[in-house]
């Protein structure tokens, strides 16, 4: 019960910021809704389910382009459109997954890799599908029930899919589930004496949060009203991995600092020092991977210990 | 927790019954038949047949190389064995994967302690209740009653196995704040966790002081009391047998004897290969 209370007075006050924004600081604004939940997913994948995979951005750029084909290609309703592309990106993720438990650590951050790369070269080579090099561009999201949902009430729809992402990862991480994750991460001999099926579990949990990861594509789609390959890169990848580790792997409250942190700070530092702020994020990571490897949420941990503690 | 008390929380009272009356004539819970491995030409475990009844504590023991931890890992599940056959509760254990194990209720203690590190020792037994949770993930994410009663219940009883080992002032902390005692402490709150029928440690005792060693024979006790079958793999020969009911010996993979503590310690062909060498080193 209190958990929801927080929820709902988080999409309200959420939702109300989107009211008082400019058009500039509204594209600000959803990017960092939108990259927040991609981190908390990934933070999910990554820091509690302990697979290094570079693959999370390329789940949210299948259900961008997904969106899109199956909408205006395939002509299929919204409704539909939308229950087609997650079941893609389950699809997906399981044909990834299923070879992949096999890997570990460095080998399934390769096999990944292999994957970003070749939905790169799909999109590129996607003729008048995925638009090739140009993307896709000049639609805009059909009437939901009639209703045009455009400008803060979009918004709204971002806000709801953050607060949606992060009540599923809540869950699931409070269960069984998500013990069996960490319990995977942390030791898999151990975990599997305990009755835990290692390779079911990763698999399960490649394919959520990948899947989630889709989700939030769909959405995006129509926050730029247009999508091309580049967005869909590795360097968009490693951000949302840096997110994570600067933030603090493993914990819900790291990937939200790490994403804000990390997405904010040019938008701060370019007008204060140019493009030399990509120096001082490159010393930021350093340092955090260096002296806190627990992440700024450590950082805060150590603090509040401090507080108790005199 | 006085340790007189209850014993295991979660042990049922039919499965105490079953220690009632003489073990002979119940059926054995673990039957072993012919089990052997080899490891390219070695043979590290030739031909052995051994019983485990609900309730008693089996003592295997050995020298160096005597196939013991072989044993224990094809047993386990971690290792499949070249031949021969194994039984739990008369269904057949061969080729089942190690995490089949728990469910049929065979759980295990590591010899070097494998914690899950990041977790805190309730959350680390409550991964030893992983086959208990039977809700699906549907019901955890639609956050139904019965999967909040679910999380409930194995806090409570988390908390209830974290204070028979002795932990429950530590029950909160991270598990690397744990000393190495506490660790196998943990280790055996998180197999009772799973309700196993039966229990297997895998040399229980090393790395431990002896109060320590003193306190795990105590738990173990109790554990068997409850009516679980208790697999002991020990090099420690003193804490072996002050605690086993019976006693198998292996040497070069082969059992060369078995009964009750005191008939293996007279049995010649075990002073001779193994209970000899260390009497004489007892004694220089």
């Amino acid at each position: 019960m209190k958990s929801l209370l927080g929820f709902v007075v988080a999409a309200v006050v959420l939702s109300a910021v989107a009211f008082m924004l400019g058009s500039y600081q509204t594209d600000i604004y959803r990017k960092l809704l939108l990259w927040t939940t991609l981190a908390l997913s990934y933070n999910f994948l990554f820091g509690i389910a302990g697979q290094v995979a570079f693959s999370h951005f390329t789940f949210y750029g299948i259900g961008a382009y997904a969106i899109l084909i199956l909408l205006f290609q395939v002509g299929l309703p919204l409704p539909l459109a939308v229950l087609a592309g997650i079941a893609l990106c389950v699809v997906l993720a399981l044909v990834v997954a299923i070879p992949a438990t096999r890997l570990e650590g460095f080998y399934l951050a390769l096999a990944t890799l292999a994957f970003a790369q070749l939905f790169i070269v799909v999109l590129n080579e996607g003729r008048t599908v995925t638009g090739a090099a140009g993307g896709l561009a000049n639609y805009r999201l059909p009437d939901v029930f009639g209703v045009r949902v455009t400008g803060p009430w979009y918004t709204v729809v971002i806000v709801l899919l953050l607060l949606g992402t992060l009540a599923v990862l809540w869950r699931l991480d409070r269960s069984w589930f998500g013990r069996a994750c960490r319990a995977v991460r942390d030791n898999p001999e151990a975990a599997r004496a305990m009755g835990v099926d290692v390779a079911r579990t990763k698999i399960i949990a490649y394919t959520i949060t990948s899947a989630m990861a889709g989700v939030a594509g769909m959405v995006y789609a129509f926050v730029d009203n247009t999508v091309n390959p580049p967005i869909f890169g590795l360097p968009n990848s490693f951000l949302l991995l840096f997110m994570v580790i600067v933030g603090g792997s493993g914990r819900h409250a790291g990937a939200i600092i790490g994403a804000a942190l990390l997405y904010l700070m040019p938008f701060v530092l370019s007008p204060l020092i140019g493009h030399h702020h990509a120096l001082v994020f490159g010393v930021v990571m350093v340092a955090v991977v260096l002296f806190q490897p627990k992440g700024l949420i450590g950082l805060w941990d150590a603090l509040m210990a401090r507080r108790r503690a005199a | 927790m006085s340790a007189g008390s209850a014993g295991p929380p979660q042990a049922s009272s039919h499965r105490s019954a079953q220690r009632e009356g003489t073990r002979v004539n119940t059926a054995p819970l673990l039957v072993a038949r012919g089990l052997t491995k080899t490891f390219g030409g070695l043979l590290a475990v030739d031909r052995l047949d051994l019983e485990v009844h609900a309730g008693e504590v089996l003592g295997v023991i050995g020298p160096n190389g005597a196939g013991k931890s072989t044993t224990f890992s094809m047993i386990a599940g971690a290792l499949a064995p070249t031949a021969g056959g194994l039984e739990f509760d008369g269904a057949s254990l061969i080729g089942l994967p190690t995490h089949a194990m728990a469910a049929r209720g065979i759980m295990r203690t590591f010899q070097h302690n494998k914690p899950f590190a990041s977790m805190s020792v309730r959350d680390n037994v409550m991964v030893g209740m992983h086959t208990g949770f039977t809700g699906s993930l549907w019901s955890v994410l639609g956050a139904t009653r019965g999967a909040a009663r679910a999380e409930r219940d194995a806090v409570r009883r988390a908390d209830e196995l974290v204070a028979f080992v002795g932990l429950g002032e530590w029950r909160d902390a991270d598990v690397e704040t744990l000393s190495f005692g506490q660790g196998r402490l943990l280790e055996i709150a998180r197999a009772l966790a799973a309700r196993p029928r039966l229990l297997m440690f895998d040399e229980p005792a090393a790395g431990l002081t002896p109060a320590e060693c003193d306190r795990l024979g105590e738990i173990i006790r109790q554990i068997a009391g409850q009516g679980i079958a208790v697999l002991l793999i020990e090099h420690d020969m003193r804490f072996l047998m002050a605690l086993a009911d019976r006693v198998v010996v292996l040497n070069f993979g082969h059992k060369i004897a078995q009964g009750t503590p005191a008939e293996v310690r007279a049995d010649p062909s075990v002073v001779s290969a193994y209970l000899g060498d260390l009497g004489a080193a007892a004694h220089a």
